[in-house]
């Protein structure tokens, strides 16, 4: 019957694991909302930052100890495998992978690393405190406590302006790069879904029970 | 959908949702504790912290390993499935072909075999009742059982047994 969507099968799976599916859609959202929506520095947009950072390290985790199209074992880095791709893509011949196709790899790691980027140097403007201990501190602020702000021993008082600027500037330009990198994805999979024909986002949301049955 | 969607604890869905949220306690509260280590390290409470961190972890990385194999276990039940469904339909297969049905005969025997009575048959292929049944006879005749019930049980009978048997190594019925 569906002999390229068995699990054992050629192409890639016709429904991506839950774990997949949920940090991908939420490594999205965080982007979209941090980028578009909170305004940078704000404790909301610290919560969710952090979030997304959490989402980064489950699927971090998960490609080393998941299923194997999870794992980055199945979609080595190789940059010369997703140019050949794409040009196969371009003559309308392209190869099924058990995995993410070599393209989408290099993708996939390539949003890893400025969603990294993004995530430490945003760490690294707020000293690392957490979303709570942001809100205590804005909290005592607003109270009128300012010594909060000139507490020697916080890791925030040896970052001086200079650095800050220099990470606040790092920090931007990933994002922006992000925002990039996610739009040529998403251009990227609806051009691989026409050559293919075959629907590369249904895998990512609920699979073929949502076209066949 | 073939059966209604059951949500049991051991579903991938579940074990994702609670490693969900393992990992945002895990994360935000261990961002807490590192950076309190900086401004207050070893006070009383850094045991009970250093113990909830572990708890934490190590819940994420028991979620992590169920999630992966209730997704193992699920893989190899439905390939096992696949392969036991296949297999069923070879050894059938090939039995039809030992017993020499006719191509009718063996669309008819196939649709007796999944349930069918002469009616929904003949519906099915277009053909009158009667022919249906005597297709039946003739496959019952050629096959040597005494009837329906002895035709399906033929091929379940193996199943019962030590498992399907090998292709070609079919029951002990002779052929012709």
């Amino acid at each position: 019957m569906a002999t390229a969507s068995q699990p054992g099968g050629e192409g890639p799976p016709d429904l991506w694991d839950p774990l997949i599916r949920v940090s991908h859609w939420g490594i999205a959202a965080v982007v979209l909302s941090n980028a578009l929506l909170t305004s940078g520095g704000s404790t909301l947009h610290v919560w969710i930052g952090w979030t997304g950072m959490a989402l980064l390290l489950l699927r971090l985790i998960w490609g080393v100890v998941g299923p194997r199209e999870a794992r980055f074992a199945a979609f080595p880095p190789n940059p010369l495998a997703a140019l050949r791709h794409l040009g196969h893509l371009l003559r309308g011949r392209a190869a099924l992978y058990p995995s993410h196709n070599p393209a989408g790899a290099m993708m996939a790691y390539a949003l890893w690393l400025s969603l990294a980027v993004v995530i430490a140097t945003g760490l690294g403007m707020t000293g690392a405190a957490t979303p709570m201990q942001i809100a205590r501190q804005n909290a005592a602020v607003a109270a009128g406590d300012w010594s909060v702000l000139v507490d020697t021993t916080a890791p925030k008082a040896d970052a001086s302006p200079d650095w800050t600027k220099t990470l606040q500037g790092i920090h931007e330009v990933a994002a922006n790069l992000m925002l990039f990198l996610a739009f040529l994805h998403v251009a990227g999979v609806v051009v691989e879904s026409r050559a293919m024909r075959r629907n590369l986002v249904l895998p990512m949301i609920a699979g073929t029970r949502m076209r066949r049955k | 959908m073939t059966r209604p969607p059951t949500l049991r604890l051991t579903h991938p869905a579940v074990i994702t949702a609670f490693l969900m949220v393992q990992t945002l306690a895990a994360v935000f509260f261990l961002g807490d504790v590192v950076t309190e280590l900086f401004t207050d390290p070893l006070g009383p409470h850094v045991v009970l912290e250093g113990l909830t961190a572990l708890a934490l972890i190590s819940g994420m990385a028991f979620g992590t390993l169920t999630l992966r194999a209730a997704l193992d276990r699920l893989r190899t039940q439905s390939a096992a499935l696949a392969v036991a469904a296949g297999s069923l339909a070879q050894v059938i297969d090939t039995q039809f072909t030992d017993w020499r049905l006719t191509p009718a005969e063996r669309d008819v025997g196939l649709l007796a075999l999944k349930g069918l009575d002469v009616a929904e048959i003949a519906a099915v292929r277009g053909a009158a009742t009667g022919t249906v049944r005597a297709q039946l006879a003739h496959i019952y005749a050629k096959t040597g059982v005494s009837g329906r019930a002895q035709f399906a049980a033929f091929f379940v009978e193996d199943l019962l047994g030590s498992g399907v048997p090998a292709i070609g190594a079919g029951p002990s019925a002779t052929s012709s």
